[in-house]
């Protein structure tokens, strides 16, 4: 059967079109902003999404919604939590992992997950923006660095800073001061990479406090491999490394549980 | 004449100085931070000179200068002061001596929002430092929250009190975090919330961390609050409201307070060294 997935996240929305009999093969996917007008925008976002993957609107099996918004999704067929379909998505994919770190757009959560991949246990962040990407954003926003730039930006950092505070409006002061102290860019952003990494890591001792288990990173932060790194070096193994794009994981799982009978 | 004592509190944003001849305050000054705690420190005492010059006194004169606040060392360091005091001390004897709880009306708890931390100290019958609870962790709970939200209502710190108090159906935020409230008052402007409605929310959300550290400590009357958000009519109101107690007045600008305790422990400090000479 043919399925959609959507996350609707609070800074981006993500579509993924599979086939569940082979679901390696992502027949189409797109990423796009969430604004204001997500909920009408969909209808055509889906469209396109539909045509880009050559499916015919009526051969498709169901639309799985999840996200922040997840009940803006035009004509879903069931609406599932973030971990659930996260923790689907790592089932599938990864088989034999049994944590997975998902940083998203305004949360982030530690999942562990049982041998039929179904979540356990949860570790969760989403009444703070520190560790999520919203730091990232705000920061980049302050000082004029995208998403993309970064990797390549941290590579080149000579004397990185460390930045002590967690709350995102206390660390944009902090980094200004970096700044005005002659810190370059690159010494700023890797300090903000490495404190992104050290909460995930934080976060991934809660839910693991013994020796840390098979894990993959997800979410749109696993996308920077200067975060990646603080964490697998905080945990002392290295990951897993999600198939996909990892931003596209809690969208592939909605797509992925469409005909789940024993889920509610 | 009492000797003159001066205190001087360097804060994250502001600076203030007052003189004092014995309890009575005899000039103040206050400013915006500069780049280093030192300049801040030169700039706000020759505001306050001037001000001591035009009664005829000099800082010079003073007896004891005590510097409190985040760059009270840089300050001693300087030689600007003689030495320097936790602000917290300096706020618990500022609010428990301050002009009008003076007339005893027995100051236990004083709430203090800064711009960038929140404190909750007790006093005890002597106006000692018995307890206190502070966050200096989180930007919800401080003032630095309510100048973000202004500038994304498009209102100024003064406005926003009044304006608050204007509502007739509050919003209520449903998050905790400056960065995600922030977001919440950007959806309520573009959905035609009423401006007064999104301000109360914001100012309610404020009084809500104020509680949260509070319960920390608990609170005993007399109750106090200091510090630049202090000012603001409609957050005092709702942790009044939802505190059960009122709020006592000390007869001195809220923001002054850290540097009228200051020169409170300066001038006790003299007192006891006349005593044992």
């Amino acid at each position: 059967m043919i399925a959609l997935g959507c996350d609707v996240g609070s800074l981006f929305t993500k579509l993924v079109v599979i086939d569940d009999d082979r679901p390696d093969d992502v027949m189409a996917s797109r990423v796009l902003r969430t604004t204001g007008t997500i909920g009408t925008d969909l209808e055509a976002e889906i469209d396109l999404l539909l045509h880009e993957a050559r499916v015919p609107r009526a051969r498709l099996g169901s639309i799985g919604a999840t996200g922040r918004f997840a009940s803006l999704v035009p004509g879903a067929t069931f609406v599932e939590d973030e971990a659930h379909c996260v923790a689907a998505a790592v089932a599938c994919y990864l088989p034999g992992v049994e944590v997975a770190l998902h940083l998203g757009g305004q949360s982030s959560l530690a999942i562990s997950l049982d041998a039929a991949g179904e979540p356990v246990r949860l570790v969760r962040n989403d009444k703070c923006a520190s560790g999520t990407g919203r730091f990232l954003e705000a920061m980049g926003r302050k000082l004029d660095v995208g998403l993309d730039d970064i990797d390549g930006l941290v590579a080149g950092a000579a004397k990185p800073t460390t930045i002590t505070n967690q709350c995102v409006v206390y660390a944009e002061s902090e980094v200004i001061s970096y700044i005005n102290d002659g810190a370059t860019r690159a010494d700023v952003f890797a300090g903000i990479c490495s404190s992104l990494g050290r909460m995930a890591v934080a976060q991934a001792r809660r839910l693991c406090p013994g020796a840390m288990r098979p894990y993959t990173l997800t979410g749109g932060l696993a996308r920077l491999a200067s975060v990646v790194a603080v964490v697998e070096a905080g945990l002392g193994i290295q990951r897993r490394p999600f198939p996909h794009d990892p931003k596209l994981a809690a969208a592939l799982g909605a797509a992925l549980l469409e005909d789940d009978p024993g889920h509610p | 004449m009492s000797p003159i004592t001066l205190g001087i509190d360097v804060g994250s944003l502001t600076a203030e100085a007052v003189a004092l001849s014995g309890r009575e305050l005899i000039a103040s000054a206050q400013v915006d931070v500069l780049h280093d705690p030192v300049a801040t420190a030169r700039r706000v005492l020759s505001m306050l000179d001037e001000t001591l010059r035009s009664v005829g006194l000099d800082r010079r004169q003073a007896a004891r200068t005590i510097a409190t606040g985040y760059g009270r060392e840089r300050v001693c360091d300087a030689r600007l002061a003689d030495h320097h005091v936790s602000e917290i001390s300096c706020h618990g004897a500022g609010a428990f001596h301050a002009p009008s709880a003076a007339a005893g009306a027995g100051v236990r708890t004083i709430i203090d929002i800064g711009g960038q931390d929140a404190k909750v100290i007790r006093v005890n019958a002597r106006g000692e430092l018995s307890d206190f609870s502070m966050n200096d962790k989180c930007a919800a709970g401080a003032g630095h929250f309510l100048e973000l939200m202004c500038r994304t209502l498009g209102v100024s710190l003064d406005e926003l009190g009044p304006l608050a108090l204007g509502a007739s159906h509050p919003v209520e935020m449903s998050s905790r975090c400056s960065i995600f409230i922030e977001t919440e008052v950007l959806h309520f402007l573009q959905r035609g919330f009423d401006r007064r409605d999104i301000a109360a929310g914001v100012c309610h959300a404020m009084a809500d961390r104020v509680l949260s550290l509070v319960r920390r400590v608990g609170v005993a009357p007399e109750v106090t609050m200091t510090g630049g958000v202090a000012k603001n009519v409609a957050v005092r109101r709702e942790v009044e409201r939802r505190l059960g107690h009122r709020m006592i007045d000390l007869g001195l600008d809220p923001q002054l307070v850290g540097a009228y305790g200051a020169a409170v422990l300066g001038s006790l400090e003299v007192a006891r060294s006349g005593e044992r000479r």
